[in-house]
């Protein structure tokens, strides 16, 4: 029986705790009386028939939505659009969520003699795929029956002709989207839902979309409205893409949305202890905990990196849902919450956050400080539902070597943000006001994101809009083992061990501030009454 | 020159040091010079005609009882056989491509493995080739008539392949109760439904002894396709031509309880020309024919053996290269 | 009177080269010099800059192609304010032209005013020498006393400090190289290097190009990267973002290899080395020009694009009447950008001729120490 999440207060006797630190993990000392640990609920149990249900859910929808087999019809244009390298982290095992659903929809389709099907990964502004990332994501079978023959595409949205401006929502936002899954008889789109944010109206609608149509929600003004991103409910983001989603239904896409949640076991068992609480670690956990460290403390970063870059999760499927988005999208969603939702009784002064090796634009590539930025305050710091576990003017540590490091290929803008933007000013707002748009504009970057595997021009602006809440909301962001150099770029102040930054903190928030440390990965939503 | 280069000669066969016809010659010209070491008194004396023989106890063909090619010593010989010699020679000859693993991802439980069978090859390329959570637990149903036709044979096989001898035609009482009994003891079966290789490269009707199985036991079935291994060793070919094969492994198939075994059995051998037609073109065409019904069928067109020939033309898919090749060596 | 001089001493060269030391340099005592002819007069240095060249020479790196137009021993020192004897403070225009080495008639250069072209700079009654602080007869800066010809004067404005004086003469070698490159519209420009020269040439493109719309400096050090700023830079970068910058600011692709597919109109190189050679070159937009104000010396880089995109080098060489400023003298327009752009502000230290080697050394290494122009002060000196 999996255990539900669990918030321990650090007393004298409490082992020093797990802490993330990029390609690596230190054991950090908590102080006593003052400081507490919110823990991930364990692992759900998976479905024991995975494809059985994935069948079940098709033939059995939610929703307003009829039987998948009877959407079908021979002569049809079908578009399967699925979720891109983003998700789930780490990747997970083969086969993956996205080949089961869609080998399950395409056994449907070939049932009813669908010959013109077209696949489509959204990756919105993402980098485009490469050849062995989509084997990995479609598997095999079903990239060689399609991708030789062109019909495994990648959403281009800088392509004039293969967009389609389906009109403005009441509040004049522009839906603007990939036409070939506009303009198809049934749109099917296959989601992996990691956390709260993912999938509902978000998936076609930002997923396929354009620039054009993203700025009206990845902006700065949104994402300070989205409290968090994480609660549908309180998300600007979600409203948007929700009105978004109405209006491409009502221009007439059929979309037919399958949802799938893993369960959070995202650590092969060798590195089992990176999802234990430290005093139950076996003997065996200490020593796999020895040798990886010292080990990676030997190896050079470069190798170090590519070492995580390989691990491969254990997710396991634990839901599948399918039908009417909406519908399909809140019992995901009461899904997801079962695995993450851990309750956490009031706010502290000070939030500790050890940052992994991994966020979701730096799959097989680096995780640049852009990225630090982005994965601290936008990602780790949204991880709450109701109030931030860190309150108004309080600190946040995270826990990241920060190097000044970019990916050329996957972050070319990202490197002009950093030595051009920040250089500037870090304030989100100036930022949008004076660089945006002629980053998203630069033929530069288009032509890279279009043939070459690089994120959108505008990407950094929006890693940095993700975190804008954050930068508001905080009095301090403390780096704890980042390089100075580019700890001072991103505007943070770099410190050496935790306990320095500690003390650095008390400034801000005095001396006998609360602490919590948010033992994350694996993934857990802070419930914060 | 040799007559090999003439213009319009055969192009020399490569011959590998050690083929089956090798051995055979080997083995029959020992014999002969070994003769008068065998003969009474060295060896057995002859029986006399006029004296009769006490009943024989008939300890081979379906008789031969294999059970200590399960004991843990056998077990752990054939491991080490298997890896360190018949896994890697099987790679050097025939080059598996393996796919359709992930579609056995969420089984742990014994299976029974059904394939196409056009070569002597088949049996040690799967038994190299199926993932480990079932390898280490395998037994091959072998033909009791010629696997375990002498004690040699019966032995070897059973040592090497964990073979459990079957007959070909109908399934005895005997024989079914020895697999079922090791079925549900947590062994996993590798059988070829056909009952023996192809002659001519074109399948043969499936018998139902897999289907009858699975019913039986209520284990699954794994369709499996092999693909090219009759390219490097035939029926009836003394040579081995090393060359490239894939294996496809398919979604398990699982009897239903109240239907006839003849239905499983058809099922199994439209999966596994299914997994054929997907291995020569790709996985959607082959789904969007099965569901049509219009599937190639791996027996071949009925008419006369040159027709069958003909319409089995050369391999069915070029080779593929996954090799990317970068700048300045692919201009 | 005492002298830092440069003597000719293959060993001592040798030495220099290997150890980093300014050995062929010695502070000596010696004899002054002589007046030349009727037009000369003697003048004591106040303030006398330490110059590139003067460190390429000193440490024996400076390329063989001066041997000819340099006559040993020889004391160094161009940038030079000095009083003369009638008490008036004077800048020195270095170059020693056909007519102050009595050459009669004069070369086709000199006739045309362009006197940094001459092409007698090895006749007449002078030794060979290039620039005063080159040639035996003439003295030089680094000592208490050198001799001058009356066309080598321009008075100091009054009320100017000495500091502002001295950097007259950089100042007007920045001027010259900031109009080597043809006026255009609208044109993005690069300044590589933020010492001395590019940090005057930011000031002197700044005050004289107004057709440059976007400056990008490419600074190493922070103090350099602050005046540049200061000076007029409109974005400041490191060297090892220079092609990036230059491609953010044109809008530009960048290749495989490097190289932009666009550009900046002018690039000037103000450091001279094979590496920012070949970053001048990859961010040049074809046609553009890049003007090579740092004495390059012996450099290996790779041409291929020049040819290909067309890209002008030229070269920057002193100072003379600018056509491009309707063919006002570059010391003239030096000391309106050192008044108007405060370039005083960029000496940063003074060292007696007693502590030479402290202060060739500071020199060498000023960008790393927060300093941009080291100078002898030579106001005690002369008293004694």
């Amino acid at each position: 029986m999996a255990r539900p999440g669990f918030v321990l207060e650090v007393d004298r006797s409490t082992p020093p705790i797990l802490t993330w630190h990029g390609e690596g993990f230190r054991l950090e000392r908590l102080p006593a009386g003052r400081s507490r640990v919110i823990y991930a609920p364990e692992p759900l149990k998976p479905l024991d028939d995975p494809d059985e249900e994935i069948r079940q859910a098709l033939l059995h929808p939610m929703g307003d939505s009829a039987p998948l087999p009877d959407l079908l019809f021979a002569g049809m244009r079908l578009t399967i659009a699925f979720d891109d390298i983003s998700l789930p982290l780490p990747p997970m095992r083969r086969p993956d969520n996205r080949q089961r659903v869609m080998e399950a929809v395409l056994e449907m389709a070939a049932a009813a003699g669908v010959d013109d099907v077209v696949l489509i990964c959204a990756l919105a502004l993402h980098r485009r795929m490469t050849e062995a990332e989509l084997r990995h994501a479609v598997g095999d079978r079903v990239y060689d029956a399609f991708a030789p023959s062109g019909r495994l595409l990648q959403h281009d949205a800088e392509d004039p002709a293969g967009l389609v401006h389906l009109g403005q929502t009441d509040q004049g936002e522009d839906v603007e989207i990939n036409r070939r899954a506009a303009e198809s008889d049934l749109l099917v789109y296959v989601n992996i839902n990691l956390v709260a944010m993912d999938g509902g109206h978000k998936s076609v609608a930002t997923g396929l979309a354009s620039y054009r149509s993203l700025r009206h929600h990845h902006n700065v003004r949104t994402m300070r409205h989205s409290r968090s991103f994480m609660d549908q409910e309180r998300s600007e983001l979600h409203s948007s893409n929700w009105r978004m989603g109405r209006l491409i239904a009502a221009s007439g896409v059929k979309v037919f949305q399958i949802e799938t949640t893993l369960n959070n076991d995202a650590f092969p068992e060798q590195m089992g202890f990176l999802q234990k609480r430290e005093w139950e670690w076996t003997a065996r956990d200490r020593g796999a905990y020895l040798a990886t460290t010292k080990s990676l403390s030997l190896a050079p970063p470069r190798v170090a990196r590519s070492i995580f870059q390989s691990i491969k999760a254990p997710h396991a499927m634990t839901s599948v849902y399918a039908g009417e988005v909406e519908a399909v999208h809140r019992a995901t969603t009461d899904m997801v919450y079962r695995q993450q939702l851990v309750a956490v009784d009031g706010q502290t002064d000070i939030a500790v956050f050890g940052l992994p090796h991994l966020c979701p634009y730096n799959v097989n590539s680096i995780m640049n400080p852009i990225l630090v930025m982005c994965m601290g305050l936008g990602y780790l710091f949204n991880l709450y539902r109701g109030q931030p576990v860190v309150r108004r003017g309080g600190v946040a540590i995270l826990s990241h070597p920060t190097p000044w490091a970019f990916h050329p290929v996957h972050h070319p803008s990202y490197i002009d943000f950093f030595e051009e933007v920040l250089a500037d000013t870090t304030d989100p707002v100036e930022i949008e006001k004076n660089y945006e748009a002629r980053f998203a504009n630069d033929e530069w970057y288009r032509h890279l994101y279009r043939t070459s595997h690089a994120y959108h021009g505008v990407h950094p602006f929006y890693m940095w809009y993700w975190g804008a809440h954050a930068l508001e909301h905080l009095g301090r962001v403390i780096i704890v083992g980042g390089e100075p150099r580019s700890v001072r770029r991103l505007g943070f102040s770099p410190a050496s061990t935790l306990a320095d930054a500690l003390e650095m903190a008390s400034d801000v928030v005095g001396r006998d501030a609360t602490i919590t440390h948010l033992h994350c990965p694996p993934i857990m939503i802070a419930d914060v009454s | 020159m040799t007559g090999d280069d003439l213009a319009g000669g055969a192009r020399p066969q490569r011959r590998l040091p050690v083929s089956p016809g090798w051995l055979a010659d080997a083995r029959s010209g020992l014999r002969g010079r070994l003769r008068p070491l065998s003969s009474f008194p060295l060896g057995t004396p002859p029986w006399p005609a006029t004296v009769a023989r006490p009943p024989v106890e008939r300890t081979l063909g379906t008789d031969y009882d294999s059970d200590w090619a399960r004991s843990p010593l056998a077990r752990t010989g054939r491991a080490v056989v298997q890896e360190v010699l018949a896994a890697p020679l099987v790679k050097l000859l025939a080059a598996p491509t393996v796919t359709g693993v992930d579609r056995l991802a969420h089984l742990d439980e014994p299976v029974i493995f059904a394939a196409n069978h056009a070569s002597h090859l088949d049996a040690p390329l799967l038994v190299s080739v199926i993932p480990d959570r079932w390898r280490r637990e395998l037994f091959v149903a072998g033909a009791a008539d010629y696997f375990f036709d002498t004690r040699i044979k019966a032995a070897s096989f059973a040592f090497l392949l964990n073979a459990v001898p079957i007959e070909r035609q109908r399934v005895s009482r005997v024989s079914a109760r020895r697999v079922s009994e090791l079925l549900e003891d947590g062994w996993s079966m590798l059988i070829f439904p056909e009952g023996g290789r192809s002659p001519d490269g074109w399948g043969r009707p499936h018998r139902a002894g897999a289907a009858w199985m699975a019913q039986r036991t209520g284990r699954p079935i794994v369709p499996v396709h092999i693909e090219g291994t009759r390219r490097i060793l035939a029926k009836g070919s003394s040579r081995v031509h090393p060359g490239r094969t894939t294996v496809t492994f398919g979604a398990p198939l699982r009897a239903d309880p109240a239907a006839d075994p003849r239905v499983l059995a058809v099922r199994l051998e439209e999966a596994i020309a299914a997994l054929a037609d997907e291995t020569a073109n790709d996985w959607y065409t082959a789904r969007l024919r099965a569901a049509a019904g219009t599937t190639p069928a791996l027996t071949g067109p009925d008419g006369a053996d040159w027709r069958r020939a003909w319409a089995l033309g050369r391999p069915r898919r070029p080779e593929r290269s996954r090799r990317r090749e970068r700048w300045p060596w692919n201009a | 009177m005492r002298a830092l001089r440069v003597e000719r001493s293959l060993t001592r060269f040798a030495a220099a080269r290997i150890s980093a030391q300014p050995h062929p340099l010695r502070l000596a005592d010696v004899d002054p010099p002589d007046l030349p002819g009727a037009d000369w007069q003697v003048v004591r240095p106040l303030l006398s800059g330490i110059c590139g060249s003067d460190l390429a020479t000193v440490s024996g790196r400076s390329s063989r192609w001066f041997e000819p137009i340099v006559s040993f021993p020889f004391v160094p020192g161009h940038e030079v304010v000095a009083d003369t004897d009638d008490g008036t403070r004077v800048v020195i225009e270095p170059v020693l032209h056909c007519r102050i080495r009595g050459v009669d008639p004069v070369c086709p250069a000199c006739a045309a005013g362009r006197t940094n072209h001459c092409e007698r700079l090895v006749a007449g009654h002078l030794s060979p020498g290039l620039q005063t602080g080159y040639c035996r007869d003439t003295g030089g800066g680094w000592s208490a006393l050198l001799v001058a010809h009356q066309a080598q004067l321009h008075p100091v404005p009054e009320g100017w400090t000495d500091e502002a004086a001295v950097m007259v003469e950089p100042t007007a070698c920045a001027v010259h190289a900031a109009l080597a490159a043809p006026i255009g519209h609208g044109v993005t420009a690069v300044v590589i290097g933020a010492g001395t020269i590019g940090l005057c040439t930011i000031a002197a493109v700044a005050h004289l190009r107004p057709d440059v719309t976007e400056l990008i400096a490419v600074a190493k050090h922070p103090e350099q990267r602050r005046l540049a700023r200061e000076l007029g830079a409109t974005h400041v970068v490191d060297p090892d973002e220079i092609r990036r910058a230059v491609r953010r600011a044109t809008g530009s692709w960048i290749l495989d290899q490097g190289q932009l597919t666009g550009g900046a109109g002018v690039v000037w190189d103000c450091v001279g080395s094979a590496g920012s050679i070949a970053d001048a070159l990859a961010v040049a937009a074809p046609g553009a020009t890049v003007v090579l104000a740092g004495m390059p010396g012996h450099v290996g880089v790779d041409l291929t694009g020049l040819w290909q995109r067309e890209i002008r080098l030229a070269g920057a060489y002193a100072y003379g009447p600018e056509p491009a400023a309707g063919g006002r003298h570059s010391f003239e327009l030096a000391m309106e950008v050192v008044g108007r752009a405060g370039l005083d502000r960029l000496v940063s230290a003074r060292y007696p001729l007693d502590r030479y080697s402290e202060a060739i050394d500071h020199a060498a290494h000023a960008g790393g120490r927060g300093a941009t122009k080291v100078v002898f002060d030579l106001r005690n000196e002369r008293r004694r």
